[in-house]
């Protein structure tokens, strides 16, 4: 459930100002007013916006995670997924979004993994089962992750008619996509998102690891 | 009854004691095996509850363990993934073989079931356990016991797929079926059963209990309390009971079978029963031995007894060992030779007369009580003549040698062939076996002939008489005494009549029924009136007067008119009914003399007392009441005693006589000389009149031996200071002869037969004045 508590501010700015592109920043929070972490924030220009130019994005895998926990990326982004442990992982992907597997490596694969449809991909480790990483795919160039304080920042977008969507892992509920209104104004967006605890699956320390 | 026995007390108190004693440890035993086998089942259900509840969290940790290793299986999360029905299909049919699993489910994040090994239909439904995936998402697992569309019921496990995002849910069921309850069974010792209570139904999913027991168990659990401990019977066993919820209906219910615990326990008891029986029986037989011996030899001494009691005194106690009932024996075989040699002599006293070693009478009587039934026979009686007369003139050892050479003439002369007894003073008795009437008289004959034959003692020659009666049997009596007092009336007849034998028939007493029916009628005839008294005057020799009369009773009966006394005063005096005609002639006396005196005329008159009034202790008493009534002094009656009424008790007659004489009533001996009595003796008595017996008074003048005895009789009664009376005085000769020879008074038919006691005073009057003009 969205809330736009500045949308009429907003709006406002649009019209009154120059073709310059807005700051836009977002705060989501839980309906109990904590503060969510890692939730995607994409703004979708309307029309849509024609496919970028190629984009690459890097997620790493170091001290048995996958960082980071959350990336968002425009669709045909090719990813990067270097090993930097001293040991194998092998990633995969079921999800429909992108479905694939780089079977046990280390270092750097060969190729990155392109992400051509939009969607949402789960990354795991297929022998360490507490790694987890997920990827957004959007049709959008304008997209942003909130911290650990739920901010997400929004440097310049231009003026015009965007579809809003939010997006988390652990959301209880795909949320319905708003229309808002970017002017040149910066623009705060208060969100509400309901989110489940992210469940961390236990990571056994490194002297007992002897799998 | 038991305990009459010695040995069977004895056998009672050991074997008793014993299985008292075994009784109290069997008691022990089987109450402490109680409460052992009690706490054991106890504690034997709750190590096993313990133990099953370990076993189903262990179990249900490494199915989960297994699913959650499963759920992590790369090929099993891609082919998920796919979200290709038959391949999800096949690929969660090979993964529950790989785990035992005998269900597979695939759900969906949505709840929905996306595959499920039991059934193949293509339609999706909720997943029926929803209520497993809270704790499955939050722990990554869950699991619990769920009964399934197949109605089994089945160990759930829910594991999240995770891709790693949560991408389906995987459900394993572990079938619980009576195999997994036998092994749980097996690994906690209890019988193990699943069941389902479902309103007051009750289900069996899984049991380790045989078919019989299973079906039974069913219905025992209706309404079964959760985790109470409780016995509960199945079938024909008893199981101490604990319920476990597993939630959603089912229960799993732990079993312990008391039969079985007890079993060890109960083949302890058998064993000890087996101690407990053959202990008593090796002491029953034990203490029965013991018991033998004991009382063996104490049986043996009862039978001595037994024997001696009998009278058997020749076979000897028997020689035992030598311990304390030895002991025992030896004093009692001394004791019966001791008691052997007494009764011998008493026997001797008893039977024997001392002086001539005769048998007695009692002897005489057994004797004849042993004679076969049927035998015939005579009783004889023998009286010395004039036997005091000789004790009183020279003294009692010559009278006792004298009756000792009688004796031994008739033991003499019967040698073998009969019984001759001395039955008291001088007379003797005589059983004749097998004699009749004939035999018997000239057996008597025999006997006078002896008697007569004289004796000689210091140079003095002793010409002796006798009186023989003779009663013969069956035809005078049947019994002893009855055959002595005929034949003894018999020689008293014999002696009065002067004959020398006579015959109990002859002797006028009656054939025994019409003596019965004079007795009978007797106690009539007094209420009849149908006594009455005559008076016989006694004559005194010095004055010529008339001072005294014998009161003779009479009969008057109505048929057979005068009935004399002989005919019916031993009958009274035998049957004790003389103790009602006493008092009657008593008062009837004491009436007359009152009148008499009132009318002038002073005699005293004289009344028999019989040995029953004499020993009457009343006596005194009823004499001094009656005097007194009639207003008579006592020395205005005359009491007469025989002889013989003063033998039976003497002490007693003595103290009598003693009183009555101090009240101051005259006292005469009667029949003085039929007897044995000596004067020596009766003058130890109070009396004051001697009455010579008739037959010696008849006779003076035929006899001069009589005449002699008669003389000196009156000569000593005057100087022992005794009035004599002649009795049977029946000629004016007789009356002369004893005036001459200083007798006070005479009495008999010389002077007057008896009279009614209204004729008396007449009479005297008239004597009085004949007297007076005659000599």
């Amino acid at each position: 459930m969205i809330r736009l508590h500045a949308v009429w501010l907003a709006t406002l700015l649009t019209f009154s100002g120059s073709a310059l592109a807005a700051r836009i920043e977002a705060y989501v929070a839980t309906p109990a007013g904590s503060p969510v972490a890692d939730a995607a924030v994409i703004i979708e220009p309307m029309p849509a916006a024609p496919r970028a130019r190629r984009a690459t994005a890097t997620i790493e895998q170091r001290d048995r995670e996958l960082v980071p926990y959350v990336t968002i990326v425009q669709t045909g982004t090719a990813i990067d997924f270097p090993n930097r442990d001293p040991f194998k992982h092998h990633l995969y992907s079921f999800s429909k979004a992108k479905s694939f597997e780089i079977k046990l490596y280390a270092g750097k694969p060969s190729q990155p993994v392109v992400f051509d449809k939009p969607g949402e991909v789960a990354l795991g480790c297929n022998i360490h089962d507490w790694m987890e990483a997920y990827v957004l795919v959007v049709d959008s160039p304008h997209f942003a992750k909130t911290g650990s304080k739920g901010l997400a920042l929004f440097a310049n977008v231009p003026p015009g008619r965007y579809r809003l969507r939010l997006w988390h892992p652990q959301q209880k509920s795909e949320l319905a996509p708003r229309i808002i209104n970017v002017g040149a104004a910066p623009t705060r967006l208060d969100l509400v998102l309901d989110i489940a605890p992210r469940i961390v699956k236990p990571k056994p320390p490194v002297e007992a690891d002897h799998y | 009854m038991i305990l009459r026995s010695l040995q069977r007390r004895i056998v009672l108190v050991f074997v008793g004691l014993l299985a008292l004693v075994m009784a109290l440890i069997l008691a022990l035993v089987t109450r402490s095996n109680g409460s052992i086998v009690a706490a054991e089942i106890e504690r034997e259900l709750s190590a096993g509850t313990h133990v099953f509840t370990l076993l189903i969290e262990q179990n249900q940790r490494q199915l989960e363990t297994a699913a959650t290793v499963l759920s992590a299986d790369f090929g099993f999360r891609e082919a998920i993934a796919t979200q290709d029905r038959p391949t999800i299909l096949s690929v969660i049919r090979n993964h529950g073989l790989r785990i035992n699993a005998q269900v597979m489910m695939v759900i969906s994040p949505e709840r929905i079931l996306i595959a499920d090994t039991q059934s193949d239909a293509l339609e999706s439904r909720p997943f029926p356990f929803p209520e497993l995936l809270p704790d499955a998402a939050s722990a990554g697992k869950s699991s619990g016991f769920r009964e399934m569309r197949d109605g089994r019921l089945y160990q759930i496990v829910l594991v999240p797929i995770s891709a790693p995002k949560v991408i389906a849910w995987v459900a394993m069921g572990f079938l619980v079926d009576d195999k997994w309850a036998r092994d749980l069974s097996e690994m906690t010792g209890l019988a193990v059963s699943v069941v389902r209570h479902r309103g007051n139904g009750v289900t069996v999913f899984a049991s380790s209990l045989d078919g019989a027991k299973r079906t039974a168990l069913s219905g025992a659990l209706t309404q079964w309390p959760d985790n109470v401990t409780r016995a509960l019977p199945v079938g024909d066993e008893h199981f101490q009971t604990i319920q476990v919820p597993l939630g959603h209906e089912a229960s799993v219910v732990l079993q312990r079978s008391i039969e079985q615990a007890e079993a060890p326990f109960r083949s302890l008891q058998t064993v000890l029963w087996t101690i407990v029986l053959a202990g008593i029986v090796i002491f029953a037989l034990g203490s029965l031995m013991l018991a033998r011996r004991i009382v063996r030899p104490i049986n043996q001494l009862a039978m001595a007894a037994r024997r001696i009691e009998a009278g058997n005194y020749a076979e000897p106690v028997p020689s035992l060992p030598p311990d304390e009932i030895g002991q025992l024996a030896i004093s009692f075989d001394l004791m019966r030779v001791m008691v052997a040699s007494r009764e011998n002599e008493i026997l001797k006293l008893a039977y024997e007369d001392t002086l001539t070693g005769l048998p007695n009478r009692t002897r005489f009587l057994e004797v004849f009580s042993q004679l076969p039934k049927d035998s015939q026979g005579a009783v004889a009686v023998l009286n010395l003549d004039r036997f005091a007369l000789i004790n009183n003139a020279l003294g009692h050892s010559i009278g006792d040698r004298l009756l000792n050479e009688i004796g031994l003439r008739f033991a003499h002369f019967l040698s073998g062939t009969g019984l001759v007894a001395r039955l008291w003073g001088d007379e003797f008795a005589f059983l004749l076996q097998g004699v009749d009437q004939a035999a018997a008289t000239e057996f008597a004959e025999t006997v006078l002939r002896i008697l007569r034959d004289p004796v000689t003692l210091d140079g003095q020659r002793f010409d002796v008489g006798g009186g023989i009666g003779i009663a013969l049997y069956p035809r005078h009596g049947q019994d002893g005494a009855t055959l002595l007092r005929r034949a003894e009336l018999a020689m008293y007849a014999a002696k009065r009549s002067h004959n020398s034998v006579a015959f109990a028939g002859d002797a006028g007493d009656e054939p025994p029924h019409e003596q019965l029916s004079l007795i009978g009628e007797m106690r009539e005839a007094m209420a009849h009136n149908e006594f009455l008294l005559h008076y016989q005057p006694k004559l005194d020799l010095v004055t010529r007067k008339i001072t005294g009369a014998e009161a003779l009773i009479r009969w008057r009966h109505p048929e057979r008119g005068l009935v004399p006394p002989i005919r019916f005063i031993p009958f009274a005096e035998q049957t004790g009914f003389i103790r009602e005609i006493t008092p009657w002639v008593l008062e009837t006396v004491a009436a007359h003399t009152a009148q008499w005196r009132k009318d002038g005329l002073f005699i005293v008159p004289s009344i028999n007392l019989s040995a029953r009034d004499l020993l009457n202790p009343g006596l005194v008493g009823h004499m001094r009441t009656l005097i007194g009534s009639h207003g008579i002094p006592a020395d205005g009656l005359c009491l007469e005693i025989t002889e013989s009424a003063l033998m039976e008790d003497p002490q007693l007659a003595l103290a009598h006589l003693g009183e009555l004489a101090a009240l101051g009533f005259k006292l005469s001996i009667d029949d003085y000389g039929v007897g044995q009595a000596s004067l020596a003796y009766l003058k130890t008595l109070p009396v004051h009149e001697l009455k010579i017996d008739q037959t010696f008074v008849r006779s003076i003048a035929d006899s001069p031996r009589n005449a002699a005895i008669v003389r000196s009789t009156i000569v000593l009664c005057h100087a022992l200071g005794l009035t004599v009376v002649a009795e049977g005085a029946e000629t004016t000769d007789d009356l002369d002869w004893l005036a001459s020879n200083e007798c006070d008074i005479a009495q008999g038919f010389g002077i007057a037969r008896p009279m009614p006691a209204e004729e008396l005073p007449v009479w005297i009057a008239n004597y009085g004045r004949t007297a007076g003009t005659s000599p």
